[in-house]
């Protein structure tokens, strides 16, 4: 091929890179367990022993996920925001950040995944434990 | 993390439990709580019970995507084990929806695209949060008990044609028939017969509200054929709605069992009798039947061995009526039962052509003699 030496060069960094992040992989352990997404690649056809690629797996999950919310977040944030002033009491329960439907869905369609919030679901707008009841 | 449901969502949980676990319920227990805690670390303090559920769906399924892809590339260079390229392109493939930094460039290495250098930017930035719990491995394959070889107990093989590799054969009295269980079967259905017969002689009276509802079924296509009068009584008896009211201080009485019951055993001996029988003797029932209850019994006090039999007969006699039960209990032990049948049938044809013409007499007598007020109605 008609790569520069320089090139070539920086694709050896790149790799170098990699096999460090894969090494240290090994140490990092991501909130996805190991089992977990050894148990979906598994139902999907995927085999390989190393668990340093399971773990970029789950870190690559992790990484989706954690957008996802995040995005999520600044929905949540903004729709908040907009919220008129008057209802005090309304406001006061609103200072909590509740993951709904409504911003997840926003969120995801970003993420090329389309749902929609359940019209009639019993899902109560108030859903979370209070601050004081939430030890974990 | 709480899981955002509170009271309701353990209400909710309730009927998960009663459901059979399906294989990948614990699964989706265990993303939820992973899914739970990355969305704590986002900075959310709750969240619904319903985009748990379908965020953490989106994740497992996320995880068998990146697989799919990942599979789909090691096997178009020829692997079946994937290696961290075929993680990498499967992840630049499905991140192309959203982009990343270098995606233009076609040339560009694996391990130095926008995708990799966001995943180690990610994991140097974000702190580590260990999962909640401790997994047990899961799925839990059981491990078979294999019949042992013939090898591995020491026995021969009972054929030269069969090697000794192969799982040795059950037991032989768990393939070869066993003599017991034949004669065991017969007499407990002997006894179960014999019970059954004693249950209808308790029973009659029960068995006679049968004739009564076979006699309705049976009068349905006669009443196309006979146009008369007494068809038409006979239509009025069958159904309430056409019957003819009744006169004051009358009162209705059910067509009486004896003769009723003896009629059905003519109509099911012969059904060529069925038609002029039928005539005759269903408008006769309710008027005449205590007179010709007397008759009969009188008849039975005459002639014991007759009525004896006639005794003994009768459980016959209700399962030619057509009791189900009656009738499989029959079909089972055919034989002796058959030839009994075919000795005394003629007899009791006859019996009842007597009877017939003895109803006729006395149906003609008594019509003009007591029931005046019946006769109008006919």
């Amino acid at each position: 091929m008609n790569h520069n030496p320089q090139s070539s060069e920086g694709r050896h960094d790149d790799d170098a890179a990699l096999s460090e992040f894969l090494a240290s992989l090994m140490d990092f352990t991501p909130t996805i367990p190991d089992e977990l997404v050894e148990h979906y690649l598994a139902k999907s056809g995927f085999q390989c022993p190393d668990v340093r690629l399971t773990r970029l797996v789950a870190v690559a999950t992790q990484k989706f996920v954690a957008e996802v919310a995040n995005d999520a977040l600044q929905h949540c944030k903004a729709r908040q925001a907009t919220i008129p002033k008057d209802k005090k009491d309304k406001q006061q329960k609103d200072k909590r950040l509740t993951l709904t439907m409504e911003d997840l869905s926003k969120a995801l369609r970003e993420y090329g995944v389309n749902v929609r919030h359940q019209e009639y679901f019993a899902d109560s707008p108030s859903a979370g434990m209070d601050p004081a009841t939430r030890d974990e | 993390m709480s899981d955002g449901a509170g009271e309701t969502g353990r209400q909710l949980e309730q009927p998960k439990t009663q459901r059979k676990l399906g294989g990948d319920d614990f699964a989706q227990a265990i993303a939820k709580v992973a899914v739970g805690q990355v969305c704590e670390s986002q900075g959310f303090h709750a969240i619904q019970q319903s985009s748990l559920e379908t965020l953490s769906d989106i994740a497992a399924l996320y995880i068998q995507n990146i697989g799919k892809t990942a599979l789909y590339h090691a096997n178009l260079a020829g692997r079946t084990e994937c290696n961290v390229f075929d993680i990498m392109q499967g992840l630049e493939d499905i991140g192309s929806a959203q982009g990343f930094l270098g995606a233009s460039d076609i040339d560009h290495c694996i391990g130095s695209s926008g995708i990799a250098r966001d995943i180690i930017q990610f994991v140097t930035e974000s702190e580590p949060i260990s999962f909640a719990y401790a997994i047990p491995r899961f799925p839990v394959v059981k491990e078979r008990v294999r019949t042992p070889s013939f090898l591995q107990t020491g026995e021969e093989p009972p054929a030269d044609h069969i090697p000794g590799w192969l799982p040795t054969f059950p037991d032989p009295q768990t393939y070869s028939s066993s003599p017991t269980s034949d004669k065991r079967g017969t007499e407990s259905h002997v006894a179960k017969l014999d019970l059954e017969r004693e249950h209808n002689n308790g029973e009659k009276h029960l068995i006679n509200l049968q004739p009564q509802m076979a006699s309705n079924m049976v009068e349905k296509p006669t009443l196309i054929d006979t146009t008369n009068v007494k068809g038409k009584k006979v239509a009025g008896e069958s159904n309430p709605f056409l019957a003819a009211p009744l006169q004051f201080g009358e009162k209705e009485v059910a067509s009486l069992t004896p003769p009723a019951r003896l009629f059905n055993d003519v109509a099911a001996a012969n059904p060529v009798v069925e038609d002029f029988v039928e005539d005759r003797s269903i408008s006769v029932l309710d008027t005449f039947a205590p007179a010709i209850e007397a008759i009969n019994s009188s008849q039975c006090d005459l002639d014991e061995e007759k009525s004896k039999i006639l005794s003994n007969r009768r459980p016959n006699v209700h399962f030619k009526i057509g009791i189900k039960k009656n009738f499989v209990g029959r079909l089972v032990d055919s034989g002796p039962q058959n030839e009994y049948d075919k000795t005394t049938l003629p007899w009791f044809v006859m019996e009842d052509e007597k009877d017939d013409r003895k109803r006729r007499a006395e149906k003609i007598l008594r019509e003009s003699l007591e029931n005046p007020d019946e006769l109008v109605q006919l």
